[in-house]
This record gives structure tokens, C-alpha cells and sequence, in this order.
């Protein structure tokens, strides 16, 4: 990789031990990739949750804040998304277990590096997001997707260290999708259905990923009817990022670089392979559980918005939860405060479900919660949580959000 | 004595045995890192210990968790000695540099079709390049 004399000067140590490991840390990584050179960057999403971190990572992050500022000084702006942080909650799903100050340690040490420890599981919406063609460095899978596919910035997967890495050196290496080549379209999809919820779109970019199964493919799909909503957009890529490791994708006439065929492939020609509506019932049917004893219901990935939360405090208004099912409606801290404020998380409590901030289902120990209640079926309307789940042993029923809060109610699988 | 050449690789050179499937690769998906065993009960390896083993496999998928996870697993001692995979995401990568741990991909075969779980083969990621010493 071409070092400029900044970069050099990095790698010589100059401008401090952080810089030093993590221009030396991305140099390997660019190489391992071909990478010609970095790209600045100039917003950083860092992926901290504490059950991928381990200890180890914990410990790494406390070493690099306990160096002199001038060893670790700051070249962007980063988030970092450390969740665990619903004491009440955490004290009902792992009982024995403080999760709260297990993850003290290393909330404080981001904070001590500079970055703002704002702790949304997926923050596309809230901080100033990077504009179309931008290069930036994002952890999280959705959000590297959302960021490439809907909103048109330039960002590979860039994992906790590697943007913890970012942070310091204020760049990222230029390759995968950096380059404008890798952007463009390498398989074609069309649908011959209209999705319905955002557990269809989820399914569909499910289907796509299970096809394509690489970093490397980028997927255009042509739709027919309504435009998606972003939230449904965003349930397709997160889920494609999730069955596929896609990282970027269009949809024609809907996302900002497939204006039509010829512009999202670059000229190629591909043929659309059609995925219809049997696949989507084949996908529902594969994780079946209709009539079972449903143990849990969680509502999260992404975290819920406001109008979704609407929706089932509607659903739930002088209803109630059976006992002997759980109901977790998962949303970010500001969003539940907000809900609070307008009495919607007081409608859902009080039917029996707990409104959930601060951390998601799937990334924050969800193996040891079922251990911990000997739970087995799940509902979400999250594709991409059914298929972390069934790796953590539960049982999953995908289903919107809809009849996962009546099956809920009943207290088993309804169809 | 088969040589299987890929792409330049990360980390340190190792030999041991393999174990190998077609099957996808994620330290979040399919793995119990507590027990160091294959957990999803669709993959091929299901239930069996990759610890110290040479895991070969087709892809890796999914989210961020490997790049914290394997550095974890290798200071916990339950991880693989090393990775191949016809494909490798970024992740992965990002994760193998972290943890030191040695990873090729971008082989001129298919890596899982070439080499056999019980094979004993020696990586060498400086010069992207997989020896089969015995099969």
C-alpha cells in the first residue's frame, strides 16, 4: 500500500502509540484486500456491544485509554453502540448477572478516548449521517449496508477494531467499496409479488443472501408497486447483510445509484432471477412452530420507531400478555423516552410487555438468557434475529409484528 | 505432496488438521465459543470441536462479531489454529489481523473440495500457500 507522509509518520510512531498500532493494523488488512491506498473518513461508528468484545476486548480498549492524550489522539468523529444498559430489564433476563457494570468499565474508557458512547444498536437516524459518495467507517452491518445502498456513502464492513483502528487514524484503506467498480450490480432479482410487512422484505433479503453468500456480490432487485419505505428497505438489507454478508445492493428506480438497469450494473447485462411468492411461503414454512407454547416475544433489529410502537400499544390496549410468555419490545433510550412521555410505554406495560432501551436481543447474550429460562420458541419480526437465534438454540418464528403481539396474548404460535 | 496456492494471507505460519465442510463460516452463527464446538444444527459440522483444528469452509458471513470474537477465542484457547475459506469478507480479515491468527483465502480451487477433515496440512500465510502433507 502507498503510504502518504502523514500515514508514513503514523507507522514511525510521530503521532503517538494508537496511531502507530492502528495504521499498522489497517496497512495488513488494506494489503490482505490489494488496497492501493486509505481514504479519510470523517464519521466512525464503533461496534462495542460487550458479548462480542469478550474480556479481551474490554481490556484492550481500558489499555488504549489509559495512555497520555498525546499517544491517543482522536482523527474523527465515532459512536460507539455499547448496550446492556436496561438495569431492570437485565435483571430479569440474566438474574445473577450484573451486566450494567460489567460494561462500566469499558463505556468509560471509550468515553475517555473521545467517543461518544451513545449506545443505539443501529444510529442511521441519529447522528449526522455521511452524504451520498462519502467515505466513512462503519461497524455494524446494517449500517454499512443502509449506508452504501440507500444512502449512496462509501463504506466497507469495518468491525470493531478495525474502526476503533479508523478513529485514530482518521482514514480507512480504499478497497471493496471505495471503488467505484465494486459497486455495481453483479446479480439481478425481480419479484412477482408485492411484500406486505417488513417480515416479507426481511424474507426477501433473506432469499438473497442465501443466493449470493458473498461480501463480494452486490444484488439490483426490480419491484413491482409501491415505493418501499425506508424501514422497509432497511429490514431487506440488514437481512441480506445477515443470511449473504451483503454490503451493498440496489433496488431500480428507488436507490440512489440503480436509476435503471444500465446505471446500477454499469452497462453489463444481467439476467433477473425471479424470486416469488412461493419462496417467501417456503421461507415461512421452514421455521413453522404454528401451535407451539411460545416462551418469548422479542421486537428489535433494528430497534423499533416510534410509529411501530404505536401500533402495538393500540394492539395492546387493555389486553394482556399470558403469563407465560415474555413480550420485549426493544427501542433506543430517546425513543422510549419519547413513547413515555406520549403514555405508550405505560399501555404496554401495563398489558404485560416491557419496553426495552439500551441494548438488542440477539447481541447481548441472548445464549445465556434462554439458558437462564429455559426458554425454546421465539417470535420476531426480525429476519435477520431468527437467524442469530436458531445458532443460540432457540426455536424461530418469523411473523409480523402483528401476530407476534396476538400470539403473545395467547401465549402460543398463532398462524 | 499437494501445494494449493491463494492469495496472500495474515498471520503466522502453523500445521495441524484439518477440519473442513462446504458449509458457511461465522464465529456468531455457528459456533458455541464456550464449549469450542459447531452449534447451528444445520451445518455440516455440527457438533464437532474445531478447536486447534485447521477450519476449512466455504465463505464468511454475517456480522461484525468475528473481528472481537477470535481474538477472544485465541486468548481463551478456543480457537481454530487456522482459518481457510474460499471467501473471506472483510470481517474476517479485520478479525484474523487482531487476533494474529493465521487466514488465506482466494485459493486457485476450492479449498473445501481440496482438502479432507483429517488431512494434515501446513499454511503459510506470507505466500498464500497450503501444503497437504498427508491425506
Amino acid at each position: 500500500m502507498k503510504l502518504n507522509d502523514l500515514e508514513q509518520a503514523m507507522l514511525d510512531g510521530i503521532h503517538g502509540k494508537a496511531a502507530q498500532w492502528a495504521i499498522g493494523y489497517q496497512k495488513s488488512v488494506g494489503t490482505f484486500f490489494d488496497a492501493e491506498d486509505f481514504v479519510p473518513v470523517r464519521v466512525i461508528h464503533v461496534s462495542t456491544d460487550r458479548e462480542t468484545m469478550g474480556d479481551s476486548g474490554v481490556a484492550f480498549i481500558e489499555e488504549l485509554a489509559t495512555m497520555p492524550p498525546a499517544e491517543r489522539r482522536p482523527r474523527a468523529f465515532a459512536t460507539a453502540d455499547f448496550r446492556g444498559f436496561d438495569e431492570e430489564t437485565f435483571r430479569f433476563l440474566l438474574p445473577g448477572r450484573d451486566l450494567a457494570a460489567e460494561s462500566r468499565e469499558a463505556v468509560d474508557a471509550l468515553g475517555q478516548l473521545g467517543i461518544v458512547t451513545s449506545h443505539a444498536y443501529v444510529n442511521d437516524h441519529s447522528v449526522t449521517a455521511p452524504g451520498f459518495g462519502e467515505a466513512c467507517g462503519y461497524s455494524g452491518t446494517p449500517s454499512v449496508v443502509y449506508m452504501n445502498g440507500i444512502v449512496g456513502a462509501r463504506c466497507n464492513f469495518e468491525a470493531g477494531p478495525s474502526s476503533l483502528a479508523a478513529f485514530f487514524t482518521g482514514r480507512v484503506p480504499r478497497y471493496g467499496f471505495h471503488l467505484d467498480a465494486n459497486r455495481k450490480a453483479t446479480h439481478g432479482f425481480k419479484l412477482d409479488f408485492k411484500p406486505e410487512t417488513v417480515v416479507d422484505w426481511g424474507i426477501v433479503g433473506a432469499l438473497i443472501g442465501r443466493k449470493l453468500n458473498s461480501y463480494w456480490s452486490v444484488p439490483a432487485l426490480e419491484i413491482a408497486g409501491a415505493r418501499p419505505t425506508i424501514l422497509e428497505l432497511n429490514h431487506m438489507a440488514l437481512s441480506m447483510a445477515s443470511y449473504g454478508s451483503i454490503a451493498m445492493f440496489h433496488v431500480i428506480g428507488i436507490t440512489p445509484e440503480a436509476p435503471d438497469w444500465t446505471t446500477a450494473t454499469g452497462g453489463r447485462r444481467l439476467d433477473a432471477e425471479v424470486i416469488s411468492l412461493a419462496d417467501l411461503e417456503d421461507f415461512y414454512a421452514e421455521w413453522g412452530g404454528v401451535g407451539d407454547k411460545l416462551d418469548v416475544v422479542a421486537l428489535s433489529t433494528p430497534q423499533l420507531d416510534i410509529p411501530e410502537i404505536v401500533a402495538i400499544a393500540e394492539q395492546l390496549d387493555g389486553r394482556k400478555v399470558h403469563p407465560d410468555t415474555t413480550l420485549l419490545v426493544y427501542a433506543p433510550i430517546e425513543i422510549k423516552q419519547a413513547c413515555a412521555r406520549i403514555g405508550l410505554v405505560d399501555t404496554i406495560e401495563k398489558a404485560g410487555g416491557r419496553v426495552v432501551h439500551g441494548h438488542d436481543f440477539f447481541a447481548t447474550f441472548a445464549k445465556e438468557i434462554r439458558e437462564a429460562h429455559g426458554w425454546s420458541r421465539l417470535m420476531t419480526h426480525s429476519v435477520k434475529m431468527v437467524n442469530i437465534c436458531e445458532g443460540y438454540g432457540y426455536k424461530p418464528t418469523p411473523a409480523s409484528i402483528d401476530r407476534c403481539i396476538d400470539s403473545a396474548i395467547a401465549g402460543k404460535v398463532l398462524p | 505432496m499437494t501445494i494449493i496456492k491463494g492469495h496472500v494471507g495474515i498471520g503466522p505460519a502453523v500445521e495441524g488438521i484439518a477440519l473442513a465442510a462446504h458449509d458457511n463460516f461465522s464465529t456468531r452463527y455457528d459456533l458455541d465459543r464456550d464449549r469450542g464446538i459447531v452449534s447451528r444444527p444445520s451445518h455440516k459440522l455440527y457438533g464437532e470441536s474445531y478447536v486447534g483444528r485447521i477450519l476449512v469452509l466455504n465463505a464468511a458471513k454475517g456480522g461484525v462479531a468475528s473481528a472481537w470474537m477470535l481474538r477472544e477465542m485465541v486468548i481463551k484457547e478456543r480457537a481454530p489454529l487456522a482459518l481457510l475459506l474460499n471467501d473471506a469478507n472483510p470481517v474476517m480479515a479485520q478479525g484474523a489481523a487482531f487476533a494474529d491468527l493465521p487466514l488465506i483465502d482466494r485459493f486457485e480451487t476450492d479449498i473445501t473440495a481440496a482438502i479432507r477433515s483429517g488431512d494434515r496440512i501446513a499454511v503459510d500465510p506470507a505466500h498464500g500457500v497450503v501444503r497437504i502433507l498427508s491425506e
